[in-house]
């Protein structure tokens, strides 16, 4: 098919000029329209979706009026605590896999009242005093299980009745 | 009269009245009779204070593990009843006493009553023998006893019944059913009068410990004897069947039906057909009853049996053997009374 030129353009522009759409047309034109625009929404990945939300969001909340810096360096100071704390509670792998089996094990032998976020509870010594061994347990009936509680309920023994 | 007159009246009638209350001293009131429940409380309180020193928690080693239950010291010298369940087939026994644990050792057990006796070597209170017979239905009585890992606890109840049998199976002597909450860990716990006397020991509980058996402390105390006297429990046997007779003869419906071979009553002149009238000191009137009479025989006794022949009222004399459910130590048959203690069975040494 041969392209249109100008002239050919021209006329159809001027019998377009006069075409109309039915009365009905106008009508429905705004729920038509919307109905549309939430097709074409739904037709884009939800990421995208998302990230529109995210950014109206963003821009209702007008965060560059809120980036302060006394906002900024309260943010920064307590990120650096986060991070420093676990840092600092991370357990020494290699001291604990070198224990000997012992029940609790020891990274380093502090004094009792020594406390510090270094150490934590979970890895320091409690010292002999508090720690049983299982072989230790094993040689005394206070044991950590409870004891069997004895009351029974039926009489140990009977009797072949009518016997003497 | 006038108005005014009778107005004046009744003034100086209501002042004087008035006058009259303030001046006359209060009539000494009679004292109000005290709650009875305050009343049991505070004798449970009493025998409380005063006995509980003398109950011990109870602590060993079985096949199956660590348990727990409760004892009580019934001389000075730190003997004390517990239950065969708690101290039967135990090691590594211990009782706490004053805060302190101390070991303990089994003088004796006795799987027939479900009684032992352990021994742990300390000066202790001790709680007073009482008598079983004073007991009836619904006596008020208390126990002290050591529930699960919690302190001494007092617990309240009263005598229900008296048993032979519980579900159709017959205990080896009479038990007193007793309406008293137990909790696990009070077996061996005494069982005690509002005079703060032994009257049983807890061998066993109902139903979620609603109620709970004793054995009454005349029978522990029977083995007691046997242990003083032998070294060891010794129930007795005799060899007879008993059913129930068509009519009483002599107030009895215990009829003789079969006289065992090689026991002792084989050969005594007891015959079947005889209606049982006494064993020992105890009066039979039904077959139920010679269950009683059997637990308080001691073998090597000798025991008069009296029966009704007839229209004769004869006595025999049987020297009563060994009870086959409780079979006596071999070498225990040589030894006359007194040799009991200090005897320490040592099983390695009796004759196969």
């Amino acid at each position: 098919m041969d392209p249109l030129n100008e002239e050919q353009i021209g006329k159809l522009l001027r019998l377009k000029k006069f075409e109309q759409p039915p009365s009905a047309y106008f009508d429905n034109f705004l729920h038509e329209f919307h109905r549309r625009q939430r097709d074409e929404l739904l037709k884009q990945p939800v990421w995208r979706i998302a990230l529109q939300r995210a950014q109206d969001f963003m821009f209702r909340l007008n965060l560059p009026g809120l980036a302060s810096y006394p906002a900024l360096a309260t943010a920064l100071v307590i990120c650096a605590a986060v991070i420093s704390l676990k840092v600092y509670q991370a357990p020494e792998t290699t001291n604990v896999a070198a224990q000997n089996r012992a029940p609790v094990v020891a990274t380093t032998t502090l004094p009792d009242s020594h406390w510090s976020l270094s150490n934590p509870l979970t890895t320091r010594d409690l010292g002999p005093s508090l720690v049983r061994t299982v072989k230790d347990s094993s040689k005394t009936h206070r044991a950590a299980t409870p004891p069997r509680y004895v009351l029974d309920s039926t009489p140990v023994s009977y009797e072949p009745a009518f016997r003497f | 009269m006038t108005l005014r007159s009778l107005f004046a009246s009744a003034l100086v009638l209501s002042l004087a009245v008035a006058r009259a209350d303030e001046t006359t001293p209060p009539a000494p009131t009679a004292q109000a009779p005290e709650p009875s429940t305050t009343s049991i409380s505070r004798e449970v309180k009493d025998v409380f204070e005063k006995s509980g020193k003398a109950v011990v928690k109870i602590r060993g080693t079985d096949e199956h593990g660590d348990l727990s239950g409760t004892g009580f010291f019934i001389d000075p010298a730190g003997t004390l009843y517990t239950a065969f369940s708690v101290g039967g087939d135990t090691e590594n026994l211990t009782v706490e006493f004053e805060g302190k644990v101390y070991p303990a050792r089994v003088m004796m057990a006795d799987l027939r009553s479900g009684i032992a006796i352990l021994k742990a070597d300390i000066a202790t209170p001790a709680l007073p023998i009482g008598k079983s017979e004073t007991m009836e239905v619904a006596t008020p009585v208390m126990t002290i006893g050591y529930p699960f890992d919690l302190p001494s606890t007092p617990s309240f109840g009263m005598v229900a019944g008296f048993d032979r049998k519980f579900l159709g199976r017959y205990f080896c002597t009479t038990h007193v059913r007793v309406n008293l909450p137990t909790q696990r860990g009070e077996a061996g716990a005494p069982l005690l009068n509002f005079k703060g006397e032994v009257i049983g020991i807890l061998v066993a509980q109902i139903e979620n410990g609603s109620a709970c058996y004793a054995l009454p402390i005349d029978a522990a105390e029977k083995i007691r004897d046997d242990f003083i006297r032998f070294g060891e429990a010794r129930h007795g046997w005799i060899g007879i069947n008993v059913a129930q007779a068509e009519k009483p003869i002599e107030g009895s419906t215990a009829e003789m039906t079969e006289i065992m071979k090689d026991t002792p009553a084989y050969g005594s002149g007891i015959k079947p057909g005889d209606i049982l009238l006494q064993v020992g000191k105890t009066k039979v009137r039904q077959p139920e009853d010679v269950i009683d009479a059997s637990f308080f025989i001691t073998a090597g006794d000798t025991v008069p049996i009296m029966v009704m022949r007839g229209n004769d009222k004869l006595t025999f004399e049987v020297k009563a053997d060994c009870h086959p459910l409780s079979p006596c130590a071999p070498r225990a048959a040589t030894l006359t009374p007194g040799q009991g203690i200090p005897l320490q069975i040592d099983a390695t040494r009796r004759t196969p």
